[in-house]
């Protein structure tokens, strides 16, 4: 893994969203690791004010956060990496990647969203365009699937 | 690097793509079903 040194706030947000966890989540981690670690850190209301100035980058965070951040994805980042075979960053932008795909509706979903809007008329969209936005919104779906088997594969993961 | 490495980024970058499409058409129908709950303000008071 990096030095911290070199992180970016991209980077922060990145590793956050690898967990899938949202900031409230993110700063109830940051505290839990300082606990164990015996550090003082900022109340959780305050971290929830600080990590999204952290992740866009409008502040550096202090050292003992940046310690922090890599007390809780350090040995992960490093497990995720060294389980597949791949250097950190790969791993780190597969996880992000996998963990939006996951929260990606399904088509049924999709289908639901497309009745709902065709269910009035709108100043904005056609009908025609909103089916031709749902069915091409399913058709990257058929896609993801796609690639995210091409990617088990690749890493050599049982898909059964 | 290695050759599988490569292929894994590829891939990943093609998947990321695909998820930004989805996630795009997602948005865009969300905002049509977001117009019902704006109060519309062409009505006369």
């Amino acid at each position: 893994m990096r030095a911290l040194t070199d992180v970016t706030g991209e980077n922060l947000r990145q590793w956050r969203e690898s967990q899938g966890w949202d900031v409230p989540r993110m700063a109830r981690e940051l505290r839990k690791a300082a606990r164990d670690s015996g550090e003082d850190v900022a109340a959780h209301h305050g971290l929830v004010r600080m990590i999204p100035q952290w992740e866009r980058g409008n502040r550096v965070p202090r050292e003992r956060y940046r310690l922090l951040y890599r007390q809780i994805f350090g040995s992960g980042l490093g497990d995720l990496s060294q389980g597949m075979a791949l250097g950190a960053d790969v791993a780190l932008r597969l996880a992000e990647v996998r963990s939006r795909a996951a929260r990606l509706p399904d088509p049924d979903q999709i289908r639901a969203l497309e009745a709902a809007a065709l269910a009035k008329p709108r100043k904005t969209m056609t009908p025609a365009e909103i089916r031709a936005l749902a069915a091409a919104a399913i058709g990257h779906l058929h896609e993801v699937a796609g690639k995210l088997g091409e990617l088990s594969a690749l890493l050599g993961e049982d898909q059964s | 690097m290695s050759a599988r490495e490569d292929e894994i980024r590829r891939v990943v970058a093609e998947l990321d793509i695909q998820v930004a499409e989805v996630e795009a058409s997602l948005a865009a129908l969300k905002a049509l079903l977001a117009e019902d709950e704006v109060p519309n303000e062409e009505d006369p008071a």
